[in-house]
């Protein structure tokens, strides 16, 4: 598990008063401000002083201490992330993607099947993204009781049925 | 223009066929196949489909929302892949 989350990520410079684009990767995109402050990978903290909407994860941005555009530009494909204990705890029966991804994916018997590497959902539930120990094409499967009945979060593993 | 109702719902015979090995087999499994273009019926509810996307077999868990859609609807051919953030993933 990843001690950090990449939560946004800064994009061009918006007008010549320090704004900038930030495009959010949150379930709710305007919640990217919501677990404190974002920092990157240098440990630099960015406080959002504020935000508008432009169109869907998209947002403009005014953030503390950048007042004209050559400040703005400088922090152009900066990644802002927060530490993973920032976020709330989940539900029962939920997980974060963020906790899944890096999982050791076993079988019943405790047999090496792979790894989580990606958690999608096209629409028709969660399915995890496995890597097969010996390579290959990476298996799909849903994330249901079925077909991953155990999920070991302080074990690190996933009971998974291929 | 849609569909003329008294045609009703297109399905490849096989998928029929599938689906009703698969409850009787009473198995978790997913059933693979290929009919992108076939619309979920709800006798497919509670079966777990692979539907084709040209490279892999998507799992499609079928629910009763779904049922009238077509099933490639859910097994996208040009994969996004996006970033976790605050994401949680439910059973």
């Amino acid at each position: 598990m990843s001690d950090t989350v990449l939560i946004a990520v800064f994009g061009a410079p918006h007008g010549v008063r320090g704004e900038m684009r930030l495009k959010s990767f949150t379930a709710d995109p305007a919640d990217f401000d919501a677990y404190g402050p974002l920092r990157d990978a240098r440990g630099r903290a960015f406080e959002i002083l504020a935000k508008r909407p432009v169109k869907g994860d998209l947002f403009v941005v005014r953030v503390k201490g950048v007042d004209d555009r050559t400040g703005a530009e400088a922090l152009t494909n900066v990644e802002l992330r927060v530490p993973r204990a920032a976020l709330p705890p989940a539900e029962d029966g939920e997980f974060y993607h963020a906790d899944l991804i890096g999982l050791a994916a076993v079988d019943e018997a405790g047999g090496e099947v792979g790894e989580v590497v990606d958690v999608l959902n096209y629409g028709a539930g969660d399915i995890l993204e496995i890597a097969p120990a010996g390579g290959g094409e990476t298996i799909l499967l849903p994330f249901n009781d079925d077909f991953a009945p155990t999920v070991d979060l302080a074990g690190r593993r996933i009971v998974v049925r291929t | 223009m849609s569909r003329s109702i008294w045609k009703g719902p297109f399905v490849d015979g096989y998928l029929l066929k599938k689906a009703e090995a698969s409850r009787g087999s009473g198995r978790s499994e997913v059933v693979k196949i290929w009919s992108r273009r076939s619309t979920i019926l709800p006798q497919f509810v509670g079966v777990t489909f692979g539907v084709y996307n040209g490279h892999k077999h998507v799992p499609v868990t079928v629910t009763e929302d779904m049922i009238g859609h077509r099933f490639g609807e859910f097994s996208p051919t040009r994969t996004f892949h996006g970033h976790a953030a605050d994401k949680k993933a439910k059973k």
